[in-house]
């Protein structure tokens, strides 16, 4: 292993590829909010899982330890090794993704799964960390230059490639979360602020194109697509729910109308453990997963809820320390792409279930049930874990 | 290091991953704030949306008040019917046609039926699916028996209405009809689907017998309700608790039913039997009043109908089988024979949902068994309701001729006549008028005859009444009362307007005159706007355009015997006699009479009163005999002989009759459509009700109800 070591770094030489030691030097910070959010997340699944099936409790236990194997596991390597294989990574993936386009399995009405013998893979999802991983790597290669507009326009064309080929399935949730990890990124990677500015005002004007397209949207007819850009009818009716709540009573929008109701009903404190009228009586579906937060807001109320958004701040926060303090670049990038992803994750969830988004299928971090994404969210927690073995750069430098 | 120069990481990369940390925090905090928003300033809205989403309540349906014959049978009452439900969210998918199989083994529900209707209710697996109605008490049993390879399978019950006399006083019962749109808006305590009186006494006392119903206050799935269950012994009761080991029912919450009033009528169930046998095939109508109060002894009118068909109803639907006849089938082919063992049970009056549940363990057993299940509710109900091309050879059998039957008097108006020119003082008792058998206005023009065309001679007025001479009252009516005041008087005994009797739909009858006629013609010429004597003359012997019901006769029979009082007649006991003052003179009174007694009890060889029929030797029984003409006698004096008449050309038979000298004094009137002659079609039949009323009760004091003691003859 110790060949590769030039190349990434001539600085240390007590570097090793693998280093099992490393989890003697875990920052136990993160650690503890990792185990103190698994364990509201069991708490939860177990009031979730008591309406339908008490296994799911079981196994969402079982996951955390088979994903905190896994972290123990990425600690140990060094992520100056995973980022050099990162043109690999994105070769594969982007293959994959053409794949699934091609032979994929098509459940409710995407085309998101490639069924293999023994599991099925979800290219998207594992896509989300092969792009922390490629633009950590492109963005270290370009170094400086990225504040040229070719350089910085080329990263969007990388992020472009898996965006597009994922809008396609459609999955409308993982491309959007492409999006603001390629910006928060390079804006890490420090580019100009007025690329920046640009990108984000042509983002923005996504918006009075949708507009356009929603404006004489109804429902209930089903119209067929005029042009490439144009959504398509159910995700118009996603839209058009979130934009008019009083149709969410009647059809389309009963998740979102629901959710609202069982997180409302929870008050300050409350309704208690298991006590969830909402839940319990199923008229929340999908709260074992993507739901799970109304389920807790429910039981727990205002309380609860704070103190979980605390927890994942304060997760989040850590993470993006870890980012301010490495001594280099690419812990920085790694972190803080791995650190949007997660909080993504957070942010959009919670605010589908509050009803301040339309729904996407977007799972929470720790709590919704879910084996694979379970062991993603346990792989970011070991990349993160992993960028502060390398703090002592400080001191060598 | 010396050896490396290379910068790690540019200047600002610090501040940069702040700003993002930042962006971050604020996202959150707007997660909060709207989280904020949602749980603590809107709270009360969503409390009160996800408590409606997780309680419902579930109806508990109460029990229509039961009727009651004057001593105490229960003439109209509840049964529990049962229903085979199926919710096929409790039963194993898997396991659904297997089920449905066995449902046709043990019940006999069609397999594929039950299957086609699970089909359709696919999407909501928590709903109830009526595999069969109204199940008997043996099918019941079964499918408890097999309830553990039944899964999903229950028995719901709800209380049904039930006449328990069947067709015996059905029109005076009513019927039941399911609520419309319009009364369920502007009635209260009304659910959709509710049975509501539509006609007789269940229309008229609709709010009195209509009870309250309960709730449950059951939590309630997303994908359906709990059900409401039904055990072997028709109990309802509702799992206590869910698979979770969650209460289903909330606590303190619950809301019995309330039964309706119950309704304590005057009539005599025995006699009503025995009068609506007596009328058998024929057309027509028994009123039997007591004479001093108006209470309804009897109200019988044929041909009738039995209201159970109604509550069973189910035409319209021809893919449900239809169930059964409770009654007809309980081994009471007819349905003035004796009414089903299980009605010797004394019933105990207004004890609700216990009794009704003891009674579905022996009713549903015995009065609704499966044995016979031909759908002839299905011809019958269409055929009540008009649904059916009406048969015009049979006669109209919704409308009850005894109250909303309207017929001209005949010769039963000469009492009216009598009465009335005696009062006035214009004839009196030894007033006589020479019946040369016509009779012609100023002794010239259109001459009228007697029915007797020989003539009665020299008559007074109690003769007149006795031998029924028509001359003498063309006599009393043109040149003694006039219209005018037969008008008056007809205003005074309630003819030609409503008697009041508590039931809908009451006919007021007609006596004509000259402002009515004016009315009726107006803007014709004048001719024939204006009254002419000769209207007077048919008017006197209860004809030209006259028509009164039965009950009106019976009220004015009544005040015959009561001293001269119009009563007010009644069936509910709690509204008691309603009497006007004296109309009569005692004078007047007596020789009324006078005559009525001398046409019953003239016998042969004598002239021999026309009600002669009547005459019950130690008794005191008044009658007076009508004929009344539907067709002008040019028209019958077509045919030879007077059975060779059509039916429908002949005359209405009529009997008033009394008894003064027994308690009750009954008022009785006889209508038999086109019976031809009052003393041969009418007369018989108030003279059996009177042995038949007598013999049974002897001379009865009071009216007081024996109660319990109705076995020994009832209905013969």
């Amino acid at each position: 292993m110790a060949m590769y070591s030039a190349e990434f770094n001539v600085h240390d030489a007590t570097m090793r590829v693998v280093n099992p030691r490393n989890i003697l030097r875990i920052d136990w910070m993160l650690p503890i909010f990792v185990i103190l959010l698994a364990a509201a997340g069991w708490f939860t699944m177990y009031s979730a899982s008591r309406s339908s099936d008490v296994s799911y409790f079981y196994r969402q236990v079982a996951f955390f330890f088979i994903g905190a194997a896994i972290t123990l596991i990425i600690v140990c390597i060094d992520y100056r090794f995973l980022v050099s294989l990162a043109p690999v990574m994105y070769a594969v993936i982007v293959l994959l993704l053409v794949a699934v386009l091609l032979w994929g399995t098509e459940i409710k009405g995407g085309k998101r799964w490639l069924r293999f013998g023994l599991f099925n893979l979800q290219p998207s999802e594992t896509s989300k960390i092969v792009m922390v991983y490629a633009l950590t790597w492109y963005l270290t290669t370009v170094g400086p230059r990225i504040r040229n507009l070719f350089w910085f326009l080329l990263a969007f064309v990388i992020a472009g490639v898996p965006m597009v080929l994922i809008l396609k399935q459609p999955n409308l949730g993982t491309a959007g979360c492409l999006a603001p990890l390629t910006i928060v990124m390079l804006w890490v990677a420090g580019c100009k602020r007025w690329h920046m500015a640009v990108i984000i005002g042509l983002g923005l004007s996504v918006i009075p194109l949708l507009w356009l397209q929603m404006r004489d949207f109804d429902p209930e007819i089903e119209t067929p697509r005029k042009a490439a850009y144009e959504l398509k009818h159910y995700q118009k009716k996603r839209i058009y729910t979130f934009l008019h709540p009083e149709y969410a009573t009647r059809k389309s929008g009963w998740h979102t109308y629901q959710s609202k109701i069982t997180v409302g009903s929870g008050g300050l404190s409350g309704k208690g453990y298991l006590k969830g009228t909402q839940t319990r009586l199923n008229y929340l579906p999908e709260h074992h997963t993507d739901f799970i937060f109304s389920l807790l807001a429910e039981e727990h109320g205002f309380v609860g809820a704070v103190v979980v958004i605390g927890l994942f701040a304060a997760f989040l926060l850590r993470g993006l320390m870890y980012a301010r303090d490495c001594p280099e670049m690419m812990g920085t990038l790694l972190a803080s792409g791995i650190v949007t992803v997660l909080a993504f994750h957070v942010f959009v969830n919670i605010a589908i279930t509050i009803g301040l988004m339309p729904v996407t299928g977007i799972p929470l971090p720790f709590l919704s049930y879910g084996g694979s994404f379970y062991m993603t969210t346990m792989i970011c927690v070991g990349i993160l874990l992993n960028v502060p073995m390398r703090r002592g750069l400080m001191f060598i430098n | 290091m010396p050896g490396s120069k290379k910068p790690l990481r540019y200047e600002g990369v610090e501040l940069r991953v702040q700003l993002v940390a930042l962006l971050m925090t604020l996202a959150l905090s707007v997660l909060c704030l709207q989280l904020w928003r949602l749980q603590m300033v809107h709270l009360a809205e969503f409390r009160a949306l996800a408590e409606d989403n997780r309680v419902w309540p579930k109806r508990l349906k109460s029990e229509r008040g039961v009727i009651y014959a004057n001593d105490g049978t229960v003439l109209a009452d509840n049964r529990a019917s049962a229903d085979v439900v199926l919710v096929p969210g409790e039963c194993p998918k898997e396991r659904l046609p297997g089920v449905c199989e066995s449902l046709e083994r043990i019940i006999e529900a069609p397999a594929d039926l039950t299957l086609a209707k699970i089909q359709e209710s696919a999407g909501e697996p928590f709903t109830q699916i009526t595999v069969k109605r109204d199940v008997s008490k043996s099918a019941l049993m079964r499918v408890e028996e097999h309830s553990y390879d039944l899964p999903g399978v229950f028995t719901v019950v709800h209380p049904q209405r039930r006449y328990r006399y069947g067709k015996t006083a059905g029109q005076v019962l009513g019927y039941l009809n399911e609520i419309t749109q319009e009364e369920f808006d502007s009635w209260d305590n009304y659910s959709k689907g509710d049975l509501v009186g539509r006609s007789g006494l269940e229309g008229r006392y609709e709010k009195w017998l209509h009870g309250r119903d309960g709730y449950m206050h059951v939590t309630k799935y997303a994908a359906g309700l709990p059900q409401l269950r039904t055990d072997a012994r028709g109990v309802p009761y509702i799992a206590e608790r869910d698979s979770l080991g969650n209460t289903l029912e909330e606590e303190g919450m619950r809301q019995e039913p309330a039964a309706g009033k119950p309704l304590h009528l005057t009539l005599d169930i025995q006699l009503q039997t025995y009068c609506e046998e007596i009328l058998g095939n024929e057309t027509g109508a028994i009123v039997v009043l007591d004479g001093d109060t108006g209470a309804v002894l009897a109200l019988a009118s044929m041909p009738g109908y039995d209201p159970n068909i109604f509550v069973n109803r189910d035409f319209g639907a021809p893919k449900r089988k239809k169930k059964t006849e409770p009654k007809e089938n309980a081994g009471a082919p007819d349905a003035q024979t004796a009414p089903g063992p299980e009605e010797k049970e004394t019933p105990k009056p207004a004890d609700g949902q216990e009794a009704s549940n003891a009674q579905a363990a022996a009713g549903s057993g015995g009065a609704a068994p499966t044995a016979d299940s031909t759908p002839r509710g299905n011809d019958e109900l269409r055929e009540l309701l008009g649904l059916a091309k009406p048969d015009p050879s049979r006669p109209n059998r919704m409308i009850h001729r005894g109250y909303a039957g309207q017929y001209p008097p005949g010769s039963i108006f000469k009492v009216f006549l009598a009465a009335a020119a005696l009062e006035e003082g214009l004839i009196t008792p030894e007033t006589t008028f020479f019946c040369p058998g016509h009779f012609q206005i100023g002794g010239k023009g259109n001459s009228w005859y007697c029915w007797r065309h020989s003539g009665h001679g020299s008559v007074t007025v109690v003769e007149a009444l006795a031998y029924s001479c028509d001359v003498f009252f063309y006599n009393v009516g043109l040149n003694k009362l006039g219209v005018e005041r037969i008008a008056k008087w007809a205003h005074k005994l309630g003819m030609s307007e409503k008697t009041g009797i508590d039931l809908p739909g009451e006919m007021p009858g007609l006596i004509p005159d000259p402002e009515w006629k004016r009315l009726l013609n107006k803007g014709k010429p004048v001719w024939e706007q204006n009254w002419h004597p000769g209207e007077t003359v048919n008017l006197s012997i209860g004809q030209g355009g006259a028509t009164t019901t039965p009950l009106q006769n019976a009220v004015l029979m009544a005040s015959i015997l009561n001293g001269g009082v119009r009563v007010r007649p009644y069936l509910n006991q709690e509204l008691g006699p309603q009497n006007s003052e004296r109309l009569f003179s005692e004078a007047t009174l007596a020789t009324v009479i006078k005559g009525m007694r001398l046409c019953v009890e003239d016998g042969p060889p004598a002239p021999s009163g026309t009600g002669h029929v009547a005459y019950t030797p130690g008794m005191a029984v008044l009658g007076k005999t009508g004929s009344a003409q539907v067709v002008s006698l040019k028209v019958q004096k077509m045919f030879k002989r007077p059975e060779d008449v059509p039916r429908k050309y002949r005359e209405h038979a009529w009997f008033v009759a009394g008894v003064l000298d027994r308690q009750p004094k009954l008022a009785i009137c006889v209508l038999v459509e086109h019976g031809f002659h009052g003393a041969e079609a009418a007369a018989p039949l108030a003279k059996k009700v009177i042995d038949f009323y007598y013999a049974k009760t002897g001379s009865r004091e009071t009216m007081t109800a024996r109660q319990g003691d109705t076995d020994g003859d009832v209905l013969r």
